[in-house]
């Protein structure tokens, strides 16, 4: 036990290899959520530093909506929608009951800081490889968007179609 | 994989659950930080519900038996999260540096003790999971010397 200095860069990675191995591995996935939007929240600030895009800020300002109009609010709208704050804080008043689909969001969660660590890093990080490569072999493709197409959009299920039609 | 619903006594739980298990066996401690510190917001939160001593609440008011002032509880508590890395470890700003000087051993003990302390008043010491960490703080801290140490403190200075 010593005081040292580490990067940042170093202290979000490790955050988010541990979140990738608890999902992969089948573990908590409220351990997952926390750790990948930790680590997102020092990638997403120094992919700023960078001057380039963060994956948050590329959503913001697609629509009309005040709540995703900036990367600010963008960001705000991700963590609330993911659930990522409300797994690490309580406050007064709250019901203390979260509804959520927990392996979707976890999943979302690492995608977000995934995204984030190789706009900093590329590709070619080994356990984001491992990951992705997990993503290809056991995610639907219907349903997630396994190769990473900016283009990609998700296909509705066939009760749906037959209700929009 | 569909939505379910869960209460924020077992999300604390199974994150400290984790971050013990995580830290036990010798795995990364900056990860042991940020998941013990969620929990530990979370049980401060549903112990002060519960109207219980939390640890923030115990320790900000140690100052006042020596003649000092109480801290504000959200001053204190922001203090303390930032001395254990929980608040560098998830949060940056642009005038951060790329760098963080801390302990992250230290802390990762120090952060799961903290969610203990507000673990047990809620649902008690009997789990494996707290169970295996005071065991391995009795062996390791020296747990004979701490509690001398203990007893000799007076008695308005421990937690009820």
């Amino acid at each position: 036990m010593s005081l040292q200095t580490y990067q940042r860069l170093d202290l979000a990675s490790r955050q988010l290899e541990t979140a990738i191995g608890l999902f992969i591995g089948g573990h908590d996935k409220f351990s997952v959520i926390t750790l990948a939007g930790a680590a997102d929240g020092l990638l997403s600030q120094l992919v700023a530093n960078k001057g380039e895009k963060t994956f948050v800020e590329t959503l913001a300002g697609e629509s009309d909506d005040s709540a995703t109009s900036s990367r600010g609010a963008m960001g705000t709208h991700v963590n609330r929608l993911l659930f990522i704050n409300a797994v690490k804080h309580m406050d007064d008043g709250d019901d203390g009951i979260l509804t959520l689909d927990l392996f979707n969001w976890a999943f979302a969660a690492i995608m977000i800081a995934v995204a984030d660590l190789v706009t900093l890093q590329g590709r070619g990080v080994n356990f984001v490889e491992a990951f992705l490569l997990w993503v290809k072999q056991n995610l639907d493709p219907n349903t997630y968007n396994i190769d990473c197409d900016p283009h990609w959009k998700r296909l509705k299920p066939a009760n749906q179609e037959q209700s929009d039609s | 994989m569909s939505e379910e619903q869960y209460n924020k006594g077992q999300i604390a739980t199974s994150q400290l659950k984790t971050a013990i298990w995580l830290f036990l066996s010798g795995r990364d401690p900056a990860s042991v930080i940020t998941l013990a510190g969620a929990a530990s917001a979370i049980l401060h939160q549903l112990a002060k519900n519960q109207g219980k001593t939390t640890f923030v609440d115990f320790a900000r008011g140690i100052p006042a038996a020596f003649g000092g002032p109480t801290l504000p509880r959200s001053k204190y508590n922001k203090y303390v999260n930032d001395k254990l890395g929980i608040n560098p470890l998830k949060h940056m700003s642009p005038s951060c540096p790329d760098t963080l000087e801390i302990d992250v051993e230290k802390s990762a003990e120090d952060v799961i003790t903290k969610a203990v302390a507000d673990y047990v008043p809620l649902f008690g010491q009997g789990d494996d999971f707290i169970k295996a960490f005071l065991q391995w703080s009795w062996l390791n801290r020296d747990g004979p010397k701490v509690m001398k140490d203990y007893e000799k403190i007076p008695k308005r200075l421990r937690r009820k």
